[in-house]
């Protein structure tokens, strides 16, 4: 049987990946927790089948990520209203126009289909597009196409979204 | 700007949420329930195997056991029913738990979890319908077996064989259409969005 305290172990090092699961495909803090929470008890449950044949980090990114696609919402909450509002700024009250397009270009991937973020975020991750293809389930080419259709998407969202600024 | 210019920024901005939880507070998290509509549905399948395996004792004993052949007939044979109706609840749940401890690719992942709903869904659907001509059936068969019944219907208002079938039919077509919209509208409800959601990701997935 797995070692609770190996995987506790495990996790708590490569938590940030799950917390960047968590800010990227919940808005509110309290959707958050719940899906921390919930990528957590699907990593330990398929903890016991985790042979080791792929870094322990691209197989949490694989259970994160079918947890987060597959996860959805207390009703009860308010609307999933994506906002950069939500994540702490660190920067400070001068205007950085380098931030503002961080900014923008954030709250755009925060308007990408659930699919199309789970691509984002693994690209972020300097995965290649056929480790990508392998965590998604598609070919190679294929997520190269997504990934242009996505780039030129985030693109004219920015443009937007810099307007707002 | 392009994303490739901005890569290492956004990298740092999706990690800076990030209050930090210690090997306690992780341990703790091991021992919540899932929310997860799968957990959800794994934990309805094993309380629903576990009350129709109830059902089935309790029937078989009353069917063996009752001094009256209708209700020897009736108790008997939902207990069967209900025998057969276990197979696909097991299946579906070794399905959910084959699923949960495994980590495929999101595509294949999405499918499985797919594919399980629909054949729960179709199942459940199947077996409602089944019950109406079953149960429909059974209660005229009691009816008409029962002497004291089939009494008070020839001394009443029912003693004309017109009115009996005219009240019989209505009765069986009310409770067919009712139950019948009812479970699409109860299914759909509970799983059908999820389903549609999950069947959008897997063609955006598809789409080349």
């Amino acid at each position: 049987m797995a070692s609770e305290k190996e995987f506790i172990s495990l996790l708590n090092q490569h938590q940030k990946i799950v917390y960047k699961v968590c800010n990227l495909y919940m808005d509110a803090h309290s959707d958050r927790e719940d899906l921390f929470q919930e990528i957590t008890l699907q990593a330990w449950k398929a903890y016991a089948n985790f042979r080791g044949d792929a870094k322990f980090s691209t197989w949490l990114y694989r259970v994160a990520l079918n947890t987060a696609i597959t996860f959805f919402r207390k009703e009860k909450r308010k609307p999933d209203i994506y906002s950069t509002d939500s994540i702490p700024d660190h920067s400070e009250d001068t205007y950085d126009p380098i931030e503002e397009q961080v900014k923008a270009m954030y709250a755009a991937i925060g308007h990408l289909s659930k699919i199309d973020k789970a691509i984002v975020m693994l690209y972020l991750e300097d995965y290649s597009y056929i480790e990508i293809g392998e965590m998604m389930g598609i070919t190679a080419n294929n997520v190269a196409v997504k990934m242009n259709r996505i780039k030129i998407k985030l693109k004219e969202e920015t443009q937007k979204e810099s307007a707002h600024f | 700007m392009e994303l490739d210019e901005l890569k290492s920024q956004l990298k740092n901005k999706l990690a800076s949420d990030h209050a930090g939880r210690s090997d306690t507070d992780i341990a703790v998290l091991l021992n919540r329930r899932t929310n997860s509509v799968i957990g959800k549905l794994k934990r309805s399948l094993l309380k629903e195997i576990l009350l129709s395996s109830g059902i089935v004792i309790l029937f078989s004993v009353i069917g063996l056991f009752s001094n009256h052949p209708s209700l020897k007939i009736y108790f008997s044979v939902f207990a069967v029913i209900c025998g057969v109706l276990i197979l696909p609840l097991i299946y579906i749940f070794r399905r959910t738990t084959r699923l949960s401890s495994t980590a495929s690719p999101v595509k294949s992942n999405l499918q499985t979890i797919v594919s399980i709903m629909e054949y729960m869904i179709k199942r459940y659907f199947q077996f409602t319908m089944a019950l109406i001509p079953v149960c429909f059936i059974f209660s005229l068969l009691l009816i008409s077996n029962d002497g004291k019944v089939s009494q008070r219907f020839a001394k009443g208002d029912f003693s004309a064989n017109w009115k009996v079938i005219t009240i019989a039919t209505v009765y069986a077509l009310a409770l067919f259409v009712g139950t019948y919209y009812f479970t699409k509208w109860y299914l759909r409800k509970m799983y059908g969005k999820y389903v549609l959601q999950l069947k959008e990701c897997i063609n955006e997935l598809s789409e080349e």
